[in-house]
């Protein structure tokens, strides 16, 4: 009894498991093997595929999440355009987890911020504001501007007030202010409106 | 002095909020997403939990879930508040345990009665 | 050149803080601005940057900068000694151990044995902290195993851990018994050189959390520290960190993090609970959405 020395092998050989066993054992094996055929299949060419099939019907989080950090390990333009579909899902889990991981990749989803900004689902432009909230693009400024100028949807406006009281600039002022008249009787837009400015005109 | 945690990542949003039930009499409390709430919630008590739906880390359904599994939180009213606007995320939000489902943006007056009433009536 | 204007306003400072906090977790209340304007300027400085709106925009719109981490150092206070944060020790010891113990007894497979991960190692002073304060303070040792694995990605620290050899500044916290009964003090050299019993307890381990393969034979822990680690990672490495601890840990086990530091910015695998003395984050017992 007491402290004892561990003989852990930390650097013992895995065995590997075929693509089909893996592909099985995604779908249909326990919460941790789930998680670790998700792993294995980050490396295998034809893996991608089947993981983004997963996450369609996969419902338990700890697996989700191991899908995700998985198919991360290779993040490519594709895989942006594959997640971007994710935006649409009916899981609240994924669909946020996809904007946290989408923030991270300016370079790959810059490209598609303006189509999201204009898609037909007023949801969807509100997840596209929702990315903008920690891309580290030279343009969400700018983006975030177009939506004040011509959003008509007084949340998705709302959103993109928010994240201008972080990274607006002074001459987005006037754009800011003519908000209170074209969406007039919105406390909480006006309230939203007024923070930005005067965070932005205060600004050193 | 009722406390309130207004759980939201939009900052404004949460400043707002905070605003009004400050004015109203309440204590307030912040956090940004799900896991910082329940960090809070777990530390302090509070009479009442003001819960956007859509967060980053954990959302506002999985929060309430968290909330009605742990014994020592489970009967803290919840007041979800979501841009979801269909009858079907109001549905959902009564079937997984809120007390009230308010749709943004949300009236002041109604935020801070709705408040008023979940936490026992006036301050 | 045009002249330098450190100054950081009210405004700068809200939006500032409300950017960092969502990075980190990290909120700083406005007693706090005296201290966070002085390390931004600092930073400003040491970057070359004329003002806080242009550092702000490089901080903000920068991708491949690692500002970031470093301003993270300046606003945490990130000391290595022995018994730091000595209240999640006493939390291990007075709660955390015992229901681990009746974890592994209501297991398929009951176990006598318990394992510990201490990562990052450093230089050695967490793991030999816990190894101490196990001894010390855990009547359940007398029953039961315990094993420390401590690891770290750079071998020079593993080298120093194993050599054991502290400077007064690393053991000034300790209590004099503890200094007496555990180490050797080396009048010459003024250096404190840990008994041998203590080092031969622990398995030294070089890891990189990044690299899934490598991770893999950690396996079983009932209690993982890892702090003032995670902060410093960037997105991404943070959520593997968090996926690689969740497969480690067993049903039921812990996970102590940071002071600073939050898992509500790094993921929502774990359950909060809340302690005594402190708040450990849990691998769920049974699992659901």
């Amino acid at each position: 009894m007491g402290l004892k020395k561990s003989t852990d092998k930390t650097d013992e050989p895995q065995d590997s498991v075929s693509f089909e066993a893996l592909v099985e054992l995604l779908n249909h094996g326990s919460m941790a093997e789930k998680r670790l055929a998700a792993r294995d299949l980050a490396d295998h060419p034809n893996g991608r595929s089947e993981l983004i099939l997963a996450l369609q019907n996969e419902t338990d989080v700890a697996v989700l999440e191991a899908i995700l950090d998985s198919l991360q390990q290779h993040f490519d333009a594709q895989l942006a355009n594959d997640l971007l579909d994710y935006l649409r899902s009916e899981n609240v889990f994924v669909r946020n987890e996809v904007i946290g991981i989408l923030q991270n990749y300016p370079d790959f989803v810059g490209p598609h911020i303006l189509a999201l900004l204009n898609d037909v689902d007023s949801d969807v432009r509100i997840f596209a504001v929702d990315i903008l909230q920690l891309l580290a693009h030279p343009d969400t400024p700018q983006w975030l501007l177009s939506v004040i100028k011509d959003e008509q949807h007084i949340n998705v406006v709302a959103a993109a007030v928010d994240r201008l009281a972080e990274v607006g600039t002074p001459e987005m002022i006037p754009e800011l202010q003519a908000l209170t008249e074209r969406f007039p009787n919105q406390p909480y837009l006006s309230f939203a409106v007024k923070t930005a400015i005067h965070r932005i005109a205060e600004a050193s | 002095m009722k406390r309130v945690l207004v759980v939201d990542d939009a900052v404004t949003v949460r400043l707002y909020h905070c605003d009004l039930l400050k004015t109203a009499g309440f204590d307030v409390c912040e956090a940004e997403n799900g896991v910082e709430a329940l960090e809070h919630a777990m530390q302090q008590p509070f009479d009442l939990m003001l819960v956007d739906v859509n967060m980053p880390k954990m959302d506002g359904y999985r929060l309430m879930c968290e909330v009605r599994r742990q014994e020592a939180l489970r009967g803290i009213p919840i007041v979800m508040i979501s841009t979801e606007q269909e009858e079907q995320d109001r549905q959902q939000a009564y079937a997984k345990g809120a007390n009230y489902y308010l749709v943004k943006p949300a009236e002041p007056e109604l935020l801070v009665n709705i408040a008023l009433v979940m936490t026992g009536g006036s301050q | 050149m045009p002249m330098a204007n450190d100054h950081i306003t009210e405004a700068d400072f809200e939006r500032f803080r409300d950017f960092f906090y969502r990075k980190t977790g990290i909120h700083f209340d406005v007693s706090k601005r005296y201290f966070v304007d002085k390390r931004l300027q600092a930073r400003m400085a040491a970057t070359g940057h004329p003002d806080f709106r242009s550092y702000f925009t490089e901080l903000r719109f920068n991708p491949k900068n690692s500002e970031i981490e470093q301003l993270i150092n300046s606003m945490t206070v990130n000391e290595t000694y022995f018994f730091r944060e000595q209240y999640q020790f006493e939390c291990m010891t007075e709660e955390v151990m015992d229901e681990l113990v009746r974890n592994n007894i209501n297991m398929r497979v009951p176990t006598k044995s318990l394992k510990i991960w201490s990562i990052p190692s450093s230089s050695g002073e967490e793991p030999y902290s816990i190894a101490i304060f196990l001894l010390e303070h855990w009547p359940g040792i007398e029953e039961y195993d315990v094993e420390i694995i401590s690891s770290d990605i750079d071998t020079a620290m593993l080298a120093k851990c194993k050599k054991g050899i502290y400077s007064e500044r690393s053991v000034q916290y300790l209590p004099k018994n503890i200094k007496d009964k555990y180490f050797k003090y080396d009048a010459l050299t003024k250096f404190y050189h840990l008994s041998p019993d203590i080092k031969n307890a622990i398995n030294f381990t070089q890891v990189n959390l990044a690299d899934i393969k490598q991770t893999r034979s950690y396996r079983n822990y009932d209690l993982i520290f890892c702090r003032n680690l995670l902060i410093y990672f960037d997105d991404i490495s943070r959520r593997n960190a968090a996926e690689v601890f969740f497969d480690a840990l067993k049903p039921g086990g812990y996970i102590f993090l940071g002071h600073s530091e939050s898992m509500s910015r790094i993921s929502s695998l774990f359950t909060v609970k809340k302690f005594r003395k402190a708040i450990a984050y849990q691998k769920p017992l049974e699992r659901g959405l």
